[in-house]
């Protein structure tokens, strides 16, 4: 079945059956392989992508239900939110990096909404992405000098 | 050389232009396989771990795997630093698995310990010919002229060339046998914190972990496996036959239920076009499975072997016997004496296993997130039945692996269906898989038991460790724990105690067991330091108070068995050094408010001295940690920025295993199965962590990746007690 679906700004057209998880849709049908498989229950925040601007879990959501939502990805996200990735890269946040795809894509969702978190703000909004290596400290480092930097700089986006 | 390159993130925009003319673009692109088939003459290739091109491009091959320790960024920085070359032209390569380049075992936190010395002489011999090359070009004496920054310049004319354009003289001259190091103090890059080679690629979604690489006409299976070891398919009740996508249902065979088991463990692999139609027809197969000897294990029956085992006298350890102990109970005194319990553990990587295979024209390809690509070689020829020759095996970046992937079942698995389907398979475990059919943590149980004097120091101290040992991997009548898993934290014991016993006890367990991030290192320091804590709140001493006058001032220790490598020995000193600069670090010394509490521990493992202090408190029921201090002590650093990110994510480790860390086995299957009942510990429970690297460049290079782990348990536990005056001493803690 053909499905047409925007992604990353661009209309694709998806051959694949309905019940598939955004996630695999992503990675095996459109070769975005920046977005990570880590549970596949909605635990672990491996494969956040952004729907209509949400930070959404992309294992949970079955295609079917997307036709005419703005889809966005860990690839793209550097146009829209250059002083995150940035600041993300200069304090070496990533230990393996498989988890921070999704960190980042929660991070960004977050500035989004609320362009000066606190520490609560942070932990709230992360609370479902796990970082088995343990980069906790340096995600929120990174969240609020990004956000420090958006504040100085104006719109980071 | 067919090794995926990676660019560093300083020049991951540039593109630059291979010797034969093609212009190599981006990430991941076969760039050394194109440097391969141009003219030799215009690349420097003076060892396996460097090269040079005509334009000046630097190419250091990482031999070790990359899971998270910062390893390709640290060997290059060793590299690049000795050769003088300027890091924005410095790209590192993925070594294939192949014994040429030595030891590729990524475990043991001992690549920089390994490898420290010659890469540092790979760099230094670059740059001597370098340096020739220019000498010999100018006519002058090699003494007079200098490599500064990637260049060589000669200082009484001011001449200077590029190192590129020396790359093709350089290549030309014999390689000398020595070459000099550089001295303390003139390091360009060993000893700073350099930002991760990778750390671009990944925040932009384009690092290429184990399932992000892909071939063309790629098949994606997914196994399900027996829930207990050794079971094989008697059936499938429903198996499909024409499903859309579905390629094939491939029966694998099974493992033996009693090692060595680093085959397979068989099972029903779906193969499909694309994941998800693998994983949906998985999910539904109805399979009958012939039973095993371990059909029946339970992990609470055999916990309450290993605390019966520590109930009664096990096996000495040899040379570890001291003074009379038995002589010293008997003449009684204050007497204390506890049992400590630790689970199995499941390493749970945030990449599942994973592996592509492709089996043809008699040759066999794997990419896959591995640990150890060399040994994984000749098992992956078998299983092709292929000689090693015809077999390549390629790293790609490890999502996470903490012991995991030192082991190459998955990629067996990959390599079997390619070459019974004639094309390439990736497997692709589900998390359900990885928590279940691990290569677990062993469960264990300690025993302690001392007469203490009026100090607190012990005049007998009797110490017991039970649990099932990872060589009962390797072999099917391997029972006893080995000496090595021993001298982690239990035989190599630094406190000072005239009369002393240690004895062992193991079992066969009816599950896999394999090394997890500091392996016994865990439980040895729990119960050891959770021990002495006891020791000093039974006469009511601060706790580091007492534990320095445990340590002697000066002088190495003495362990039973095999001696540590010389400049390995544990060093009283520092082991003392890192305690006091915690207390420093943690503000000890001043009282924290009521129901807050300070833990302390201490370890040395993988030659590294880690001191930490927790701060705890319990709120609601459930312990939370505020704050964490930690010390290390690792010898010669190459990136310091990397020793505190390991700190960090060891305290966040610790914890997950301290207050969450819990496999159960019931029927021979495990219980847990995802990260709703395995939780991890998240952002919000994550306390603010304060990390000092001690200045210690010039001495041997320690470990870093593991030793920040093993004092975390036992600090929450302390802490704990600290504030509310309920001692834990079973792992994970439900206070």
């Amino acid at each position: 079945m053909a499905l047409k679906l925007n992604v990353n700004g661009e209309a694709v057209a998806v051959d694949a059956s309905g019940d598939t998880p955004l996630l695999w849709v992503l990675r095996d049908h459109l070769g975005l392989t920046g977005t990570k498989y880590g549970c596949g229950g909605g635990y672990c925040g491996a494969c956040t992508v952004h729907v209509d601007g949400s930070a959404t879990r992309s294992c949970q959501l079955p295609v079917s239900t997307l036709e005419g939502k703005a889809i966005q990805t860990i690839e793209t996200l550097e146009e829209r939110h250059p002083a995150l990735v940035k600041t993300w890269i200069d304090n070496n946040v990533p230990q393996c990096g498989y988890c921070q795809s999704g960190q980042l894509m929660s991070a960004a969702a977050l500035l989004d909404g609320n362009p000066a978190p606190t520490d609560g703000d942070i932990d709230a909004a992360m609370t479902g992405n796990i970082c088995r290596c343990g980069t906790y400290v340096r995600i929120r480092a990174a969240i609020h000098e990004a956000a420090g930097q958006r504040a100085i700089g104006g719109a980071d986006r | 050389m067919n090794a995926i390159t990676n660019l560093s993130p300083s020049i991951s925009r540039r593109h630059f232009l291979g010797a034969s003319g093609v212009l190599v673009l981006g990430a991941s692109l076969p760039a050394r396989k194109v440097l391969g088939q141009s003219s030799l003459a215009t690349t420097f290739e003076p060892n396996l771990f460097l090269a040079l091109d005509g334009d000046g491009g630097v190419h250091v091959t990482v031999h070790r795997s990359e899971m998270g320790q910062g390893i390709r960024t640290a060997l290059a920085q060793v590299v690049a630093d000795e050769l003088e070359a300027d890091w924005s032209r410095v790209e590192v390569v993925q070594a294939q698995g192949d014994a040429k380049y030595g030891d590729q075992n990524t475990d043991g936190s001992r690549s920089i310990t390994l490898n420290y010395d010659r890469l540092r002489t790979a760099g230094a011999t670059a740059r001597l010919m370098l340096r020739q090359a220019a000498a010999k070009r100018w006519g002058v004496d090699v003494a007079t002229v200098t490599a500064t920054n990637h260049e060589v310049v000669h200082a009484g004319s001011g001449r200077r060339l590029g190192y590129g354009d020396l790359a093709s003289e350089a290549a030309s001259l014999p390689v000398p046998a020595k070459a000099p190091l550089k001295k303390n103090g003139e390091h360009r890059y060993i000893g700073k914190p350099v930002t991760h080679v990778d750390s671009g690629n990944i925040a932009r979604g384009k690092g290429t972990f184990g399932a992000d690489f892909s071939l063309p006409n790629m098949a994606t299976a997914v196994v399900v496996r027996c829930p207990w070891l050794g079971g094989g398919v008697k059936s499938i009740a429903n198996k499909p036959t024409d499903e859309p996508g579905l390629v094939a249902i491939e029966t694998l065979y099974p493992a033996p239920s009693a090692g060595p088991v680093f085959t397979p463990l068989g099972g029903v692999a779906v193969v499909a076009d694309d994941t998800w139609t693998a994983m949906r027809i998985a999910g539904g197969l109805d399979i009958e499975w012939t039973g095993s000897p371990t059909q029946s294990f339970d992990s609470d029956e055999l916990r309450k072997s290993l605390r019966d085992a520590v109930a009664s006298p096990g096996t000495a350890v040899p040379g570890s016997e001291k003074g009379d102990v038995d002589a010293v109970f008997a003449a009684g005194g204050t007497e204390l004496s506890a049992t400590y319990e630790t689970p199995f553990l499941s390493h749970a990587p945030m990449e599942p296993p994973v592996a592509v295979a492709d089996v043809s024209d008699g040759r066999c390809v794997v990419h896959a997130p591995l640990q150890d690509p060399q040994s994984a070689r000749p098992m992956i020829a078998a299983q092709a039945g292929l000689s090693p020759d015809k077999v390549e095996v390629t790293p790609t970046l490890l999502g996470g692996a903490f012991g995991r992937k030192s082991k190459p079942d998955f990629a067996l698995e990959a390599v079997e269906l390619s070459k019974r389907l004639k094309r390439p398979v990736r497997v692709q475990w589900l998390r359900e898989d990885d928590i279940r059919h691990d290569y677990f943590h062993a469960a264990s149980a300690q025993y302690h038991r001392a007469v203490i004097d009026g100090e607190g120091h012990p005049t007998a101290w009797l110490q017991r460790s039970a649990f099932p040992s990872i060589t009962t991997v390797f072999a099917a009548q391997a029972e006893q724990p080995a000496p090595w898993e021993l001298e982690m934290g239990f035989s190599n014991l630094p406190y000072t105690v005239e009369n002393q016993r240690m004895e062992s006890a193991g079992i066969r367990p009816g599950v896999r067991v394999g090394w997890l991030r500091s392996v016994c290192n865990i439980f040895h320091a729990f119960s050891a330091n959770v021990f002495a804590d006891e020791m000093a709140a039974a006469v009511g001493r601060d706790p580091i108070e007492h534990r320095l006058s445990l340590i002697p001032e000066s002088g190495k220790l003495k362990q039973p068995g095999q001696p540590a490598p010389p400049g390995h020995e544990l060093d009283f000193a520092r082991l003392r050094h890192v305690i006091e600069r915690v207390r420093k670090l943690s503000d000890w010394d001043t009282p924290r408010p009521q129901g807050t509490g300070l833990g302390f521990a201490v370890h040395h493992s993988f030659r590294s001295y880690v001191a930490t202090v927790l701060e705890a408190t319990v709120t609601n029921g459930r312990p939370s940690v505020s704050n964490a201090y930690v010390v290390l002590d690792c010898g010669t650093y190459v990136n310091p920025d990397t020793c505190v990110a390991q700190m960090e994510g060891a305290v966040v480790f610790g914890l997950s295993l301290s207050l969450y860390g819990d496999i159960a086995m019931k029927d021979g299957a495990v219980v847990q199965s995802n990260f709703h009942d395995y939780p991890m510990l998240r952002i919000g429970e994550t306390p603010a962590t304060t990390v000092e690297l001690v200045p210690a460049q010039g001495r041997l290079p320690a470990g870093v990746g593991e030793p920040g782990v093993p004092p975390v348990a036992p600090a929450l536990s302390n802490a704990l007690f600290a504030a509310t005056g309920t001692r834990h001493r079973t792992l994970p803690i439900r206070a």
